[in-house]
């Protein structure tokens, strides 16, 4: 899965990987690589800008610490970016019931 | 353990674009990164160059940290801004015979080359790859466009006291772009 791919999707991605506790950049990249079986073809280096975006918009907010000698900076999820990876959720579900369906040729399910 | 080539060179060349805390993120990165693939049974060199392959182009990591920065949004904003304001003035000063005004006839000149000078930054700002550009052009225009402001509204005040509607609206536009500005100002300059 190729990055232009995931215009649009990137930010909830990475507001998932943060959900289960904060975590530094690069942990951030493995869990999405854990998750996805290792099917995102993504720069890593891109990832950190991404993250620096998040947090302007405060959904994420970043700490810095020192581990092994080398000062990291970890993300954790804010109250904003939990509603916030809650509607792309919901979004994602009813994005992907309609076109499933248009693409299976059957009725799109009822969300009312 | 010591730094492998290729990633000291990888680090050297975000270091030369970026500030010293958004490079030093990457690096630590780099460093996790390198450490998997040597734990992995990769050889320094071939745990490095699977390093630097995974992390990408340090100058696309430049060019989406610029596309990010709070420098790059807030000129787009101002920039938006221009044709709510600019109007607003334009009306203000026709219907204030502003060509009546007793100020010397270099302020004006000298207003409209500050004004197209800092609208040149904020595209620049607004377009730019390169992280320091876009962050001392946000700057600038950020500065320039307050200076513009400040001076429009006193102008106008002391000119034509007698602030009817046109110029009342044209100030409080000002105004509000002015409250952006110092808002935005501190994450531009971080």
């Amino acid at each position: 899965m190729r990055a232009e791919q995931l215009k649009g999707h990137l930010d909830a991605l990475l507001l998932a990987a943060l959900e289960d506790g904060p975590k530094h950049g690069y942990a951030v990249m493995e869990t999405l690589r854990e998750s996805t079986g290792g099917r995102l073809d993504l720069p890593t280096g891109t990832i950190y800008p991404a993250l620096h975006r998040l947090e302007a918009a405060g959904l994420i907010a970043g700490s810095w610490s020192v581990v092994g000698g080398r000062r990291r900076r970890g993300y954790a999820l804010t109250a904003d970016g939990e509603r916030a990876l809650s509607g792309r959720r919901a979004d994602w579900r009813d994005f992907a019931a309609v076109i499933g369906a248009a693409l299976a040729g059957r009725p799109c399910p009822s969300t009312a | 353990m010591p730094e492998h080539r290729l990633i000291r060179q990888y680090n050297e060349a975000l270091a030369a674009e970026l500030p010293a805390r958004l490079a030093e993120e990457v690096a630590d990165g780099l460093a996790e990164a390198h450490a998997k693939y040597l734990l992995r049974g990769l050889g320094p060199d071939e745990a490095a160059q699977a390093t630097v392959a995974e992390f990408g182009d340090p100058a696309r990591v430049v060019a989406e940290f610029s596309r990010a920065s709070p420098a790059k949004k807030v000129a787009g904003r101002l920039l938006a801004t221009g044709p709510v304001v600019g109007p607003c003035w334009a009306m203000a000063l026709i219907t204030s015979r502003a060509w009546d005004w007793p100020v010397p006839a270099v302020a004006p000149a000298l207003l409209g080359a500050m004004l197209a000078v800092t609208i040149a930054v904020l595209l620049t700002a607004a377009v730019a790859r390169r992280y320091r550009v876009v962050k001392r052009a946000g700057a600038a225009g950020c500065v320039g466009l307050a200076v513009l402001d400040s001076s429009a509204i006193t102008a106008a005040v002391a000119a034509d006291p007698t602030l009817r509607w046109p110029i009342m609206l044209a100030v409080a536009a000002s105004a509000v772009r002015l409250a952006l500005v110092a808002r935005a100002l501190r994450p531009v300059l971080e």
